[in-house]
């Protein structure tokens, strides 16, 4: 950004942090970066591989036989209709949060420390959209007719209803997914012609020599690209604020009392980039330590990856408190009668969970030790990812079991099939990360490469 | 090998760094020997100006396409939800526009992105392009890595050796000349054919696979599960019943709703009876279908006895016109119907009881009409 910035004599709290570790140049880059492609992955990498198929085969054969049987198998009836197949969507949903913050909002506020991690992020929401995907369409019963959520002219004459908050989610969720395919595939162009100009293979190189669409770094092409990663950047800003605002909407636009409040955009937004952030960190730990990408993915990363989570628990207090506040303010016995519920009723353990782990454990993250230690941070971050799951399993099935007729309160248990097709999706995230990471590049090579120390001209041209 | 004009597409100099590529651009484009492209690993902030290349127009179209994407969007949803389908829901207006924010978002959001990402891509960029002279050069390996290339490509009368000059003072440390290829013409008759035969093996495969599909897919189990439910189907074997018939018998003596048995022997046991039917224009409406479907094949639909189906039918059926039959009470006529008589017979399982009587008083309303007194007029 500021070449000059060394030069200054800036006291060192207020120098721009260095954001690798020893000396990194455009080619040393490469090298560290894109080999893995074409090493062949380790023993462990197969055995992580074959421990996630394993557990993503037993979540389809369990979707199968939901598909077979009818939704009966899961535990949802009367009147809680909504439980893990919607708990399951908002959660992964949330998940893919974290990569179109970082790739899209602080690229926009030209946080140079995203380019490290954004490539990664960025894939583990498309992986996390396409996970969550897959729970509404299998809560439709019938996926096989999932295309009449569409609006197609029909035989039948009918139109979706577009004041529904469900027939917004369809839209929001698909367009979230193909701009954050646009988004990733766009990043990846140039590193995908790094990766073409590497290799002599037979295989990989058509691969992606097409993948990469013949890129070759023209001036006159990437004044192009820059402005449209730009735009793409303030498009995927607005869209990652209008998806869980929608999805939110999916609740607070209904009646149903714990549901109807005005606080839920704003807090199912914060909640899923809390959410996203520890999934995030989790296993980018798990990759610069397996793949020795510690001097590109720097403490200070992790750190400030931490202070985000730590904001974010913050911002989850406060939303926690306005839900309580509303209860009571609004002096109506049935908000106030769901939100005691929440943590005095049958699963009212889910509602102290959900606030130690999202509000309470997080607090750790003020101290720098626990910020720049493995343990404390994988404890916070596993803790979030346990407790954001628990807090939609609270605002969804403790919401809906006790509502307004105490004549169609009914308790809530899920079935062995509900906990096989939860751990299922977590199997296919997982396996789609581990491809990921040994077939395309984990680190955003290009946009690293622009940002490192001389990379820009001096003499050039006017900066904006 | 020889450098001559004809051949080259362009002659690329490599330069270390950014900053020397920088610096390189101003000394060659002062010589203006063609066209100057630079070919970089990264985007070069100010390299786009020095060129002389313009600002990308990207943002305008972008803009354009995503009010259009908000318009269509909104457009949409308005005709469909107040024009095409109106659905009234939570009482509010067919048309209540805010509803209809967050889609008119999100399709705008998704007509700028494909218009930036593809816009750029395919139109601006004019990518997929894998027969670029740059992409089959040497120095591509560095481009795509860590080094800077400055090209100048032909246009007009080019001269290679001038270029390689130009470049070497502005301080290139390679230099490789881009050879240009020659086009080949588009439409050869092994292209033609080639195609054809791939067009060819397309619609045989998807015809196949459309034929499999469209025998197979019905008989797959999570298709037809609505139709396959734990239910007696009509004509369908039972083992619940003993002699394996799904449906069943009446219990003898059963008596079916309007059916109720009439006791009499003869037609004109009926006498006694009266029409319980009041005789209204509903009533009469009735009988005169009631009629029309069982009666005027024979009787005539003035009840004269002159049948359509005379010449093929050799009784003749009575003129229910006939003073006789004007005489009968009520009854008679309502036994006739139940009993049947000579070739006539019984109409007892097809007209229930208050058909019958309808028939009746439609049978005396015929009468009259044909018998009409003047004060019938009054």
């Amino acid at each position: 950004m500021n070449p000059d910035s060394a030069s200054l004599p800036l006291p060192e709290v207020l120098r721009a942090p260095s954001l690798t570790v020893g000396q990194v140049t455009p080619g040393s880059l490469d090298d560290q970066v894109l080999r893995f492609p074409a090493l062949a992955p380790p023993r462990k990498w197969y055995v992580a591989l074959a421990f996630t198929l394993t557990i993503m085969s037993i979540g389809l054969v369990l979707i199968g036989y939901t598909f077979y049987e009818g939704i009966g198998v899961w535990g949802n009836n009367s009147p809680v209709f909504w439980a893990f197949g919607i708990v399951n969507f908002v959660f992964w949903v949330g998940i893919g949060h974290a990569g179109t913050l970082i790739s899209a909002i602080l690229f926009l506020f030209r946080k140079r420390w995203r380019n490290a991690i954004a490539r990664f992020a960025e894939a583990m929401t498309i992986f996390a959209v396409m996970c969550a995907g897959i729970f509404p369409l299998i809560h439709v019963g019938r996926p096989w007719l999932a295309f009449w959520l569409f609006p197609y002219p029909n035989q039948r004459g009918v139109w979706p209803n577009f004041r529904s908050p469900l027939v917004w989610d369809v839209f929001a969720v698909s367009t979230y997914f193909s701009v954050s395919l646009m988004f990733w595939y766009l990043g990846l162009l140039p590193d995908l012609a790094s990766l073409r100009d590497r290799t002599d293979s037979k295989i990989r190189k058509p691969i992606y020599t097409i993948l990469s669409l013949g890129w070759r770094g023209a001036a006159d092409h990437w004044r192009h690209f820059e402005k449209a990663y730009l735009l793409l950047a303030g498009l995927a800003t607005g869209l990652v604020l209008s998806v869980h605002s929608v999805v939110s909407f999916d609740f607070a636009t209904s009646i149903v009392p714990g549901w109807h409040m005005t606080i839920f955009p704003p807090y199912f937004v914060v909640g899923a980039i809390f959410a996203g952030f520890a999934m995030v960190l989790m296993v980018l730990i798990v990759v610069r330590e397996t793949m020795d990408l510690k001097n590109l993915i720097t403490d200070f990363h992790l750190e400030v990856m931490n202070k985000v989570i730590l904001g974010m628990s913050c911002l989850m207090g406060y939303s926690y408190a306005v839900e309580a506040f509303t209860a009571w303010y609004s002096m109506n016995t049935f908000i106030q009668h769901t939100f005691l519920n929440y943590v005095t009723g049958p699963y009212g353990w889910a509602g102290w969970l959900t606030m130690s782990c999202n509000v309470l454990l997080p607090q750790l993250l003020w101290f720098r030790k626990c910020r720049r230690s493995y343990p404390w941070m994988i404890l916070v971050a596993m803790a979030v990812t346990v407790g954001m799951w628990f807090e939609r399993f609270v605002i969804i099935v403790i919401s809906l079991y006790n509502d307004y007729l105490p004549s169609a309160w009914h308790a809530y248990k899920p079935t062995m099939v509900d906990y096989g097709i939860l751990l299922g999706s977590f199997g296919i995230f997982f396996t789609l990360v581990l491809l990921f990471a040994r077939v395309l590049p984990v680190i955003a090579t290009t946009e690293m490469k622009a940002d490192l120390p001389g990379a820009q001209p001096r003499h050039g041209a006017r900066h904006d | 090998m020889t450098e001559s004009a004809t051949e080259s597409f362009a002659v690329l100099g490599l330069f270390p760094s950014a900053d020397a590529l920088m610096e390189a651009i101003p000394k060659v484009r002062a010589s203006s020997l063609g066209r100057l492209e630079a070919y970089t690993p990264y985007p070069v902030h100010g390299v786009d100006q020095a060129l002389g290349q313009r600002r990308s127009p990207l943002g305008g179209m972008v803009f354009i396409m995503g009010v259009l994407g908000a318009v269509a969007a909104l457009l949409f949803q308005w005709w469909v939800s107040a024009v095409d389908y109106p659905l009234v829901t939570g009482g509010k207006a067919p048309s209540s526009w805010q509803a209809f924010v967050p889609i008119m978002f999100e399709v705008m959001v998704l007509f700028a992105t494909f218009t930036a990402g593809l816009g750029m891509l395919l139109l601006l960029n004019r990518l997929p392009f894998f027969g670029h002279p740059v992409l089959g050069s040497k120095a591509i390996r560095g481009i795509t890595r860590d080094r800077f290339a400055l090209a100048v490509e032909a246009e007009g009368e080019f001269d290679p050796a001038a270029a390689r000059a130009a470049l070497e003072a502005a301080g290139a440390l390679e230099i490789e000349i881009l050879p240009a290829h020659p086009r080949e013409p588009a439409f050869t008759a092994e292209y033609i054919q080639r195609s054809a035969a791939g067009i060819f093996v397309a619609c045989v495969v998807s015809g196949l696979l459309m034929y499999s599909m469209v025998k197979l897919m019905p008989a797959l189990p999570p298709m037809s599960h609505m139709l396959e439910q734990p239910r007696l189907d009509p004509q369908k074997p039972s083992a619940f019943f003993k002699d394996g018939h799904g449906m069943q018998l009446p219990v003898a003596g059963t008596v079916a709703r309007g059916f109720l048995p009439s006791g009499l022997a003869a037609p004109e046991d009926g006498a006694r009876l009266v029409n319980p039917l009041p005789m209204t224009s509903a009533v009469l409406a009735r009988g005169r279908t009631e009629y029309q479907i069982r009666c005027t094949v024979c009787h005539g639909a003035l009840g004269d006895g002159v049948s359509t189906l005379t010449a093929a039918y050799g009784a003749k059926p009575a003129n229910l016109l006939a003073p006789a039959v004007r005489a009968d009470p009520d009854g008679v006529i309502y036994g006739t119907i139940v009993l049947g008589k000579n070739a006539m017979p019984s109409y007892a399982a097809d007209l229930p009881e208050d058909a019958r009587w309808a028939v009746v008083h439609y049978v005396r309303a015929l009468q009259r009409a044909q018998n009409a007194k003047d004060e019938d007029l009054k």
